[in-house]
């Protein structure tokens, strides 16, 4: 209990990021118990967390507006990172991350998966389609450590000694989420 | 009985309910979960779990009792009730969905109901222990003392 509990403080402490703000996390899931759940794991480790039930909800929160004749500012309410369930009805969790990368105003929002099912077809496509990472549910307090360290910084640091800089060499100039070479399964550090 | 028979007696239950199978290791995540901010947190979680159970076993009832049963459906209902209740640690009824869907993938309508009748036998289990294991935890707060949390180390 008390290793948990060192663990706990340890992650209240890291969840902001370099300004010292909490990291604004869009949970997305259809499920209420499992958004009741990792709401609170989030909050508890200082995370802002704004929660959708539905990845059509989670589009209109990043400014998405069906209303074409008004022009919609995206992510206005400035998210950091979205973590979606994979399995939901109408759009699931694969539709959404491709509506994301899709959008040249919100894509550099990464986006995790989080899923119940170790399917290794599914983890493939969407890393290779630009999700960060794909974890396992329930959501554990060592996965809110990985969470952070996905959340871009707001001015490029050069990262050196990780996979993630062999990674940075391939990208063309332009930074784009979708040219980076993915390797299954592989989650970068 | 007093608070210190009252915080043993929620230490033997808790400690049976997992050595039971009844109960796993998320659900001590979801107690750790609960603090001053939010002191009803497991309560909240506990009855969402219960509300959204019942709707999925009356989804499943009816959906199993049709002339043709479409098993994409009845798998759909199981997945989220397996889903909820792994989050809440409901390990047997986890354990009874994960069955109950390998039959839906075989079509097989009456291994499809016994599962229903399993899952159901198991959720009324779980919901009967943690309704009790919550009683017990409110008749603590309420004589002044406090859940012993840090008496489950095994």
């Amino acid at each position: 209990m008390e290793e948990e509990e060192e663990q706990q403080k340890h992650e209240q402490a890291s969840a902001c990021d370099s300004n010292g703000t909490p990291i604004h996390v869009l949970a997305v899931d259809d499920c209420f118990v499992d958004r009741k759940i990792v709401g609170k794991l989030l909050e508890k480790a200082s995370f802002k967390v704004t929660s959708a039930d539905s990845g059509k909800k989670a589009l209109e929160i990043l400014g998405f507006s069906q209303d074409k004749v008004e022009k919609s500012s995206y992510n206005d309410q400035k998210i950091d990172i979205i973590l979606t369930d994979y399995c939901m009805p109408e759009m699931n969790g694969y539709d959404l991350l491709m509506a994301v990368k899709g959008n040249s105003n919100v894509k550099s929002i990464p986006v995790v998966i989080i899923s119940s099912e170790y399917d290794p077809q599914r983890i493939s496509r969407c890393l290779a389609n630009g999700a960060e990472d794909f974890l396992r549910k329930p959501l554990q307090h060592k996965d809110l450590q990985k969470l952070r360290s996905y959340v871009k910084p707001s001015a490029p640091v050069p990262k050196t000694g990780t996979k993630r800089k062999v990674m940075l060499e391939l990208i063309p100039e332009s930074g784009t989420a979708e040219t980076r070479p993915r390797i299954a399964g592989v989650a970068v550090a | 009985m007093e608070v210190g028979q009252m915080q043993r007696t929620w230490v033997e239950y808790t400690k049976s309910l997992f050595m039971e199978g009844f109960l796993d290791g998320q659900f001590t995540q979801l107690q750790l979960l609960q603090d001053e901010s939010n002191p009803d947190f497991v309560v909240e979680v506990v009855s969402l779990f219960f509300e959204d159970s019942e709707r999925l076993l009356n989804d499943l009832t009816r959906a199993l009792d049709q002339q043709s049963v479409d098993f994409k459906r009845v798998d759909a209902h199981v997945h989220q009730l397996k889903g909820s209740s792994s989050s809440i640690g409901a390990q047997r009824v986890k354990n009874a969905c994960i069955a109950f869907r390998s039959f839906c993938e075989q079509q097989n309508s009456e291994a499809c109901l016994k599962c229903l009748q399993q899952v159901k036998q198991e959720y009324y289990l779980v919901k009967n222990k943690l309704e009790t294991l919550i009683r017990l935890e409110q008749q603590i707060v309420a004589a002044g003392g406090s859940v012993p949390m840090e008496e489950l180390s095994f």
